[in-house]
């Protein structure tokens, strides 16, 4: 099993009146919330927390991309890879990634990808999410109707633009450009891993599956909710034909070790409660608009899991009452001693069948110091216990590690220049 | 009154449009609004009392894969050149509602010599940034009538006409067909309703009149002006108490507006 540590760069001081003041965090939030100071300290502790993520023994480390959003402060997750490929060596930079349809041309994604993977020797993990609804329909204009169509163009486009060999024409619906022949290509051969952050659409299964990609369901509400929506991609790998190799997915979990039950809720609980009730405080107009959803996982959906998403996502109420213990007993965190998070996870694994388990173990408001705290004990007391599981199995969806991942690195003292 | 008959034909282009048609009289296109066609649509009811209407079903409304083939209004008022030959229509009226008042307002500025007459009901299409048209997709489905309708009693009254027996499975399969009717919209006017039809309306040939409703909180009435300095021989009205679905909230007055300017002499 691997082990990512993913970090959403929430802003850290939105108001305790949040979730009563303002309909969203997300699309329309209020630019007046914004104090560069704060982000400017928190952005720097974040990239600390990322890279001593790497240096206790994560195989990877992931970020994303968000726009107005008040919780996820990385319009380009490009600019954090970068960053952290220069402060770190070893460890993968899982970009969790580009939402495709909004480049234009898309081969720009294609670019920044091969110079992270090259300015990294061979650590990119490279995501094409299609994105929310909210950073891709309302925040950038693409309309809902064509936004899959458009991002699918890109990702062969993409695809192509790392593996032809030659200069080649490509004669998109979206996309036309005469001269397609990227510098730098990336270093790993044939391309770097590929994997799909996704909801539950049949037709993103059916993608990852058709491409050899990753799928990873980045949920916040927990592996028993996540059950159902992993069952449905295990089932397309059925019907594809295809070994369940767990290392084809992966899945986010917020986690948060202590020395006891006690003291998890004593550390944790303001932190997860400010990401549960303020961070998710999503307008429910922005979660569904028509055509984000194809007609047949809509139809599904009326019959189960859509309908649960949306109307979690919708459940603003609900979230404003939940308490620590509601987040636990529900399985949103897993929180607990070493022992009962290993348990818990070794219990994902059985359940989810998943090789790459992405961890949030920052979130909310958390403190630096409370963070490295969770970070050091998940990877001293928690990992070992659970590195061997799937140890049957290959991993085709990682980089693989090369010497040249140490080859080149940050020069420690400046030479004087003559 | 006889029920609409219903029909498909095909397109030189091989696309399939369904059409509802009834009623005798002078030809008339009606270009539906957000839900699509109903054949008991009472609108559609009375204007048949006078008129020969047929009622195209928009593109994307029966399926989303016929929007594959039309990338940009341009090619959708191709489409309906295509229909309107089709279906053999010389010397007809175009009215629309909503989103299909801004293709009828598409069609007539596209090709000038179709259209006789022109009635824009609320009608989707300009931008103006002192009053922006509100965003109807930025709202769950089932509020999305709020913003339609401005009493309260005459929504009621006509959505209970519609649900009528209805049980789960239908008002879900109403959500989903309103989802998909909302899909096509999009494509068009996505993420603003501006496609440049403000260009394009001093070529609008024939006599036009734009009705909005007083109380429409999405297409706010001030459009009334925007429509009528484009147009060469635009006439508009305001109409009281009524929202965005005024031939429904107000259907007397919008069909005595719509009889005084269908009916009134040519000018040539």
């Amino acid at each position: 099993m691997k082990f990512h540590f993913f970090h959403l760069m929430p802003y850290p001081e939105l108001p305790e009146d949040f979730r009563e003041k303002n309909r969203s965090v997300w699309v329309d939030v209020p630019s007046h919330l914004f104090d560069p100071a704060v982000g400017h300290r928190a952005y720097n502790e974040y990239l600390d927390e990322l890279e001593y993520a790497a240096s206790v023994g994560f195989d990877g480390i992931c970020v994303n991309e968000h726009h107005q959003n008040a919780y996820g402060m990385m319009p380009s997750p490009n600019l954090m890879a970068a960053a952290l490929a220069r402060r770190t060596s070893g460890v993968k930079l899982v970009l969790m990634g580009n939402s495709v349809a909004l480049y234009n041309p898309p081969t720009r994604v294609a670019e920044e990808m091969a110079m992270l993977d090259v300015m990294s020797g061979g650590r990119l993990v490279a995501g094409f999410p299609v994105g929310t609804p909210m950073d891709t329909t309302y925040c950038y204009g693409q309309s809902p109707a064509t936004l899959r169509e458009k991002y699918r163009e890109g990702v062969d486009l993409i695809l192509r633009a790392w593996s032809d060999p030659d200069v080649f024409s490509f004669n998109g619906k979206y996309t036309q450009l005469r001269y397609v022949n990227i510098w730098p290509r990336p270093m790993q051969k044939p391309r770097p891993p590929v994997w799909v952050p996704g909801g539950a659409s049949v037709e993103t299964w059916d993608l990852c599956l058709e491409k050899d990609f990753l799928y990873a369901n980045l949920s916040y509400f927990g592996y028993q909710e996540g059950q159902k929506i992993m069952d449905g991609f295990w089932d397309a790998v059925d019907r594809h034909n295809l070994p369940r190799n767990p290392y084809r997915a992966g899945f986010l979990q917020f986690i948060a070790v202590a020395a006891d039950d006690a003291e998890a809720e004593r550390l944790y609980a303001e932190p997860a409660l400010y990401f549960y009730r303020r961070c998710l405080n999503i307008y429910a107009g922005y979660v569904n608009p028509p055509g984000y959803m194809s007609m047949a996982t809509l139809k599904a959906g009326i019959e189960g899991q859509v309908s649960r998403i949306v109307n979690r996502a919708g459940a603003r109420a609900e979230m404003a009452t939940l308490s620590w213990k509601d987040l636990v007993d529900r399985g949103y965190l897993v929180a607990g001693s070493p022992q009962t998070v290993a348990d818990r996870i070794n219990d994902m694994a059985d359940k989810l069948n998943v090789g790459h388990l992405m961890t949030l173990l920052h979130f909310g408001n958390m403190s630096k110091e409370v963070t490295t705290y969770n970070t050091r004990m998940f990877a001293e007391k928690v990992i070992p216990k659970l590195r061997s599981r799937f140890s049957q199995w290959d991993d085709n969806w990682f980089p693989r590690d090369t010497p040249l991942q140490t080859a080149a690195s940050p020069a420690t003292s400046l030479a004087a220049v003559p | 009154m006889k029920a609409m008959s219903s029909e498909t034909v095909t397109l030189p282009n091989g696309r399939r449009w369904e059409l509802h048609s009834g009623g005798a009289g002078p030809q008339l296109l009606w270009l539906h609004g957000l839900r699509g066609v109903d054949p008991a649509d009472p609108v559609l009811t009375a204007l048949q009392a006078r008129y020969r209407v047929t009622a195209p079903v928009a593109p994307g409304f029966n399926d989303l894969d016929e929007l594959s083939q039309i990338d940009n209004i341009h090619e959708l008022a191709l489409d309906y050149d295509d229909l309107i030959d089709v279906l053999g229509l010389d010397g007809f009226v175009m009215v629309g509602h909503s989103f299909g008042a801004m293709i009828a307002a598409e069609i007539a500025a596209h090709f000038p010599r179709r259209a006789e007459r022109l009635a824009l009901l609320a009608p989707f299409g300009l931008w103006n940034d002192a009053y922006p048209v509100s965003d109807i997709f930025a709202v769950p489905y089932t509020q999305i009538d709020d913003s339609l309708w401005h009493d309260p009693a005459t929504r009621e009254r006509f959505a209970r006409k519609v649900a009528t027996g209805a049980d789960v499975k239908d008002v879900a399969a109403q959500t989903v067909k309103l989802a998909q009717g909302l899909t096509a919209v999009t494509k068009f006017v996505w993420p603003i309703p501006d496609r440049g039809l403000r260009r394009r309306l001093p070529r609008i040939a024939c006599p036009t009149l734009v009705l909005l409703g007083a109380e429409d909180r999405v297409i706010s009435p001030r459009y009334a002006d925007d429509f009528k300095s484009g147009l060469r021989h635009g006439q508009t009205a305001v109409v009281a108490g009524s929202g965005h679905m005024l031939p429904y909230e107000q259907p007397e007055e919008v069909m005595l507006l719509l009889e005084r300017f269908l009916q009134a002499p040519k000018i040539t």
